[in-house]
């Protein structure tokens, strides 16, 4: 008995073994039904495999407790006992199944984690769902992982619910709404039926017309001798045919009025009757209503009038002018009237005449200006308006004043252009274009307040002036890009130059006087020798410093030899550390100097390669640069103070 | 159980021997309740819990979140579920919202022990406030020098009401209700004052924890603490309780070993006996100058080597006398579990298996009836031991996150515990009388399809 029930215990801690050790992402089916038919017998075997799946969930494999996981649900949904036992462990099945704990996350194979993770919180709030009431550690594992850690359930029997509503809800309002227009329609349904009827016996009119008018043409009637001529049966055919399009009623002069009254109806028929007919059948058989007697008859009569209406669109098609005269025709008339206006507004302008239209005339008059500036391309012309008008002598007055009149900006002040109504004030005080509110007819603005009020702003414009390139001629063979007002700070006043950078004379003088010329050209002459001069001077006196600077270099030069060969002879004479010592703060001192211009060159180096940008950039770092030039003039002097005074160092 | 009422009938079980026995086997029995749903009113953690000790009837819980809140553990406010779920909802809630509510997390709350009229709150805003549980306005509040750890008041005490508060500061002080001010600073330990306790057996001894590691023992009456248990001293088994008689062999293996003679315990219970009843003048300070030996404790100050004992390494987090006022249980950040003799100030080395106990708050330990088992919050479970063995009687799984507070209802053996979690959860004894379980929307039944 004992040997036996371990037997099947063991049983069954090996079928779940089984069925939980394969890479599939699903249970075997077999073994799942096996595991069921052997957990069912027995409790004991239940307890062990609640136990061994509890074991199995601990596994360090996500694919291992995926599986566990699933044949866990498959058992929760069926056994209470089996319930009662996973429930005591409820907070370590979830943290082994959904890893809520940051030190216990799910192992391993990341993918098979994330299902686990998902298929868990799914299976939480399915068991929830059907076991929630009788167990308070569902609820609390639902609890804790919904409000606290905030993990997204799926939620799936909420959303079917919340979808039925949904569903339910549209369905409310639709009947609701083909309700109501049940009402409308039986209200309006007398009146409908008139209104169809008197159109199409209108139409019925119109074509006993039309029919009447045709039949006083006279039929050529068909000769035998004719009839021979047809004896073909492809001619014969081409006859007949002929014929019948004879028979077509043919627009003419005569019965034009008829046909366009025919085609407005036929147009009424088809857009409006037809349709709402249409709608109200559908909505008749679709709605449900207590009193079907109403219903059913407003029903055959809508339907005997969809068939008489369809039967006098069918006769309007055969009458034939029906399709082609209505709706799209008419589109296309009116789309080439407008072509026709702006072709014509270059030139008579007739059409415009006629309205007097403010709006209309400003409209010509764009574009007569737009074709204008494209005919005449000189840009110093544009305010030749005027001159347009040289076609249309009919409107000359017109155009004479519309070359006088000004060019305003558009503006609100526009809107009451020229008006001297008095404008009610509103309640709100002056709010002119609001037109809420109670109206006072006592409190009144009157006009020349409003016209106070509407001035036209405008905006001081500056008009663009092309700032002119410098075009002095650089070293590289380029002109100087720079465009400054009136001085460049490289090349001085901005003066014209040709296209080798030379500056054209074109001396302020010149407009004064054309015979100051030559009394101008001696005063330049002299100024150029000034300037020799000078030059020349400015250059002997350089020199004469450069050499004088040589000599005072050798001089110190030599002197500082002689420091140096005296401190030697000194150093000598002391012991040799010192002299090591002093060999070395010569060294130091000649090497750090050395060292410094090195990196300051290097720096520079690189410094000269840098783009304007860069520049820009060190010249905004202002307190580095002044940092920068500090210690070179400091360098500097250091060293001119020890050049200069060799003696005292 | 028919078996012991007829005994009970025919007189042969004594009625309170029945009602223990009764008892015991409903704690026994102890698991998360399905039946009672406490709607937890707060967002951070609970850190405190207690019934009232007059009606047993009303929960009070503080929260991390600044919030206090009453629940009517008796009567439920709704039910769920056709009638199986009763959800309590909250009675009140004072929250950062009220105008005179903490700022801080709320470390403590107490009713005020003679009637629910009033109840004490102690919050990390450096704030003790008393509040009147009707109008749920504040009646008297105590400013404290830091955060305020744990408050607690005397059941026992007829002749003062003083609130004891554990605070960040060294010392200890007590806050007179009557007068709105503060009554004793009590200075002795060296860091934070995590856990005080008011003895059960005397109205004016006071227990304290610190951050230390050390427990002090105070006599509010007098200057300094008299007692400061020392981990080092230890005896082996423990005294026998008063009305227990079933430990008795315990009691010769701690006489073997003990050094506190014999005879003295027995006159002390003797003397115990007769004080429990109506003298106030007696009380057990006033018999220790007694004892010749144990004379020196009075003044424990002088001896620099006493005053530095410590009862646990690190932080003594939580403290819990035994109902009869002779044993003390601390608990510490060093995660274990002692249980202590009072008379005689020594580590009894009563062995509790506990795995891991939280170290960084203080906690609220809880003891069943008569003492028999001490719940503790262990991290995320709360552990029941045997009070006398240390063996883990119950486990009670059900928290998500670290247990901060348990209390136990001596009413209806009821455990109530709160935790990180932010849930108040209540274990109770599996009912017997399943009769309205008239099965809900779902069947809680096998179901084999196969």
């Amino acid at each position: 008995m004992e040997d036996e029930r371990a037997g099947r215990g063991a049983k069954v801690r090996v079928l779940i073994e089984n069925a939980t050790n394969s890479t599939e992402p699903d249970l075997d089916p077999r073994l799942l039904k096996a595991i069921k038919s052997v957990v069912r017998c027995s409790d004991s075997d239940l307890r062990i495999a609640a136990h061994t799946l509890m074991d199995l969930m601990k596994r360090d494999h996500s694919q291992v407790r995926y599986l566990s996981l699933l044949i866990i649900d498959q058992l929760f949904m069926r056994s209470k006992l089996f319930r009662n036992l996973l429930v005591e462990n409820m907070d370590n099945l979830l943290s082994l199944s959904v890893g809520f704990r940051r030190n216990q996350p799910l192992p391993a194979p990341p993918a098979v984690a994330n299902r686990l993770r998902s298929k868990a919180i799914e299976f939480l709030e399915k068991w929830n769902d059907s076991f929630g009431f009788h167990y308070r550690q569902l609820r609390l594992g639902v609890d804790y992982l919904k409000n606290t850690l905030r993990f997204q359930f799926p939620e799936l029997q909420a959303n079917a619910a919340r979808l039925q509503q949904e569903r339910r809800e549209r369905e409310r309002k639709s009947k609701e709404i083909l309700l109501n227009k049940y009402e409308t329609f039986k209200e309006n349904f007398p009146s409908m039926k008139d209104e169809i009827h008197s159109t199409i016996n209108e139409i019925e009119e119109c074509l006993e017309i039309v029919r009447i008018r045709e039949e006083q043409v006279p039929l050529v009637p068909l000769d035998e001798e004719d009839f021979e001529e047809f004896r073909s049966s492809e001619m014969w055919q081409i006859r007949l045919s002929t014929l019948e399009e004879a028979e077509k009623v043919h627009e003419n002069n005569d019965n034009k009025v008829v046909f366009d009254a025919l085609r407005e109806l036929y147009k009424l028929v088809m857009t409006k009757h037809l349709v709402s007919v249409q709608e109200w059948i559908s909505v008749l058989v679709r709605v449900e209503v207590t009193d079907n007697k109403f219903r059913d008859s407003a029903l055959k009569e809508l339907i005997d009038t969809k068939n008489c209406l369809q039967s006098v669109k069918k006769k309007c098609e055969e009458a034939g002018f029906a399709l082609r005269n209505t709706g799209n025709n008419d589109e296309e008339d009116f789309w080439e009237e407008g072509k026709i206006t702006s072709i014509e507004s270059g030139g008579s302008g007739a059409r415009h005449e006629r309205n007097e239209d403010r709006a209309a005339v400003s409209i010509s008059n764009e574009v007569k200006k737009k074709d204008l500036a494209s005919s005449c391309k000189e840009p110093g012309d544009k305010k030749m308006l005027g001159c347009e008008g040289g076609g249309s002598q009919s409107n000359s007055l017109k155009s004479k004043l519309l070359a006088e009149a000004p060019f305003v900006k558009w503006g609100p002040h526009l809107d009451n252009w020229g008006s001297k109504r008095d404008v009610l004030a509103n309640q709100r005080g002056l709010d002119l274009e609001g037109h809420w509110g109670r109206v006072d007819y006592d409190a009144v603005i009157p006009a020349e307040k409003i016209s106070e009020l509407s001035v036209q702003a405008t905006v001081y414009k500056e008009d663009t002036v092309e700032i002119q390139p410098c075009r002095a001629p650089l070293s590289k063979g380029r002109l100087c890009e720079r465009r400054d007002l009136r001085v460049c700070p490289f090349h001085g006043p901005i003066i014209p130059r040709d296209n080798e950078g030379k500056p054209i004379d074109q001396d302020p003088s010149k407009d004064e006087t054309n015979s100051a010329v030559g009394k101008d050209l001696a005063e330049r002459l002299a100024r150029q020798a000034v300037k020799n001069v000078r030059e020349r001077e400015k250059e002997v006196t350089r020199k004469r410093q450069i050499d004088k600077q040589e000599l005072q270099h050798a001089k110190r030069a030599k002197v500082r030899e002689h420091n140096e060969s005296v401190l030697k002879d000194a150093a000598l004479a002391s012991t040799s550390r010192s002299a090591a010592i002093g060999e070395d703060i010569e060294t130091t001192n000649r090497k750090n100097p050395m060292a410094r211009n090195k990196k300051q060159s290097l720096s520079s180096m690189l410094r000269k390669k840098v783009t304007t940008k860069d520049r820009l950039a060190q010249r905004l770092l202002n307190a580095r640069a002044s940092e920068g030039t500090v210690f070179q003039l400091t360098l500097g002097e250091d060293v001119r103070y020890r050049e200069a005074f060799p003696n005292q160092w | 159980m028919w078996r012991e009422i007829g005994d009970r009938e025919a007189g042969k079980i004594r009625p309170n021997a029945f009602a223990n026995r009764f008892k015991r086997n409903r704690i026994e029995s102890l698991q998360l309740s399905n039946h009672k749903d406490i709607v937890s009113a707060h967002r951070g953690s609970i850190n405190s819990l207690q019934v009232d000790l007059t009606e047993g009837r009303y929960l009070l819980s503080g929260a991390s979140d600044a919030s206090v809140a009453a629940y009517d553990v008796q009567r439920p406010t709704e039910y769920e579920g056709n009638g199986i779920i009763g959800k309590h909802k909250c009675l009140f809630v004072v929250d950062r919202t009220h105008e005179s509510g903490h700022q801080y997390a709320v470390s403590s709350a107490v009713w005020y022990p003679i009637d629910t009229g009033l109840f004490v709150t102690g919050s990390y805003d450096y704030h003790i406030n008393v509040w009147d549980t009707n109008t749920t306005q504040v009646v008297t509040n105590f400013k404290m020098p830091g955060k305020v750890y744990k408050t607690a008041m005397s059941s026992l005490a007829t002749s003062h009401m003083l609130i004891a508060a554990g605070t960040e500061d060294v010392q200890v002080r007590l806050c007179d209700i009557a007068s709105g001010a503060l009554a004793h600073t009590l200075s002795g330990h060296r860091d934070g004052v995590m856990t005080v306790e008011w003895s059960s057996s005397s109205e004016w001894v006071l227990v304290t924890g610190g951050c230390d590691g050390a427990i002090r023992f105070w006599d509010i009456r007098r200057a300094g603490c008299f007692l400061v248990l020392d981990q080092s001293q230890s005896q082996l088994g423990r005294r026998p309780p008063i009305l227990d008689r079933s430990a008795t062999n315990k009691v010769s293996s701690s006489k073997s070993s003990s050094p506190s003679p014999n005879l003295p315990v027995k006159a002390r219970a003797a003397q115990r006996k007769l004080s429990n009843g109506s003298s106030m003048k007696q009380s057990p300070i006033a018999k220790i100058p007694a004892k010749g030996p144990l004379r020196q404790r009075l003044h424990p100050g002088m001896l620099s080597a006493q005053d530095r004992a410590t009862a646990h390494y690190g932080a003594v987090t939580g403290l819990k006398v035994t109902e009869d006022g002779m044993h003390l249980l601390s608990a510490g950040s060093d995660s274990r579990l002692r249980l202590w003799d009072v008379e005689s100030g020594r580590n009894t080395l009563v062995n509790f298996e506990t795995v891991r106990l939280q170290t960084s708050k203080p906690m609220q330990l809880a003891t069943s009836q008569n003492s028999a088992l001490v719940f503790v919050p262990c991290m995320t479970t709360v552990k029941a031991f045997d009070m006398w063995s240390g063996r883990t009687d119950l486990t009670f799984r059900g928290h998500y996150e670290c247990v901060n507070c348990c209390y136990f209802s001596f009413q209806d053996q009821e455990l109530y515990t709160g935790g990180n979690d932010r849930q108040i959860l209540v274990w109770s004894p599996s009912r017997l009388v399943y009769d309205e379980m008239d099965e809900g929307p779902h069947q809680d039944q096998d179901n084999w399809s196969d």
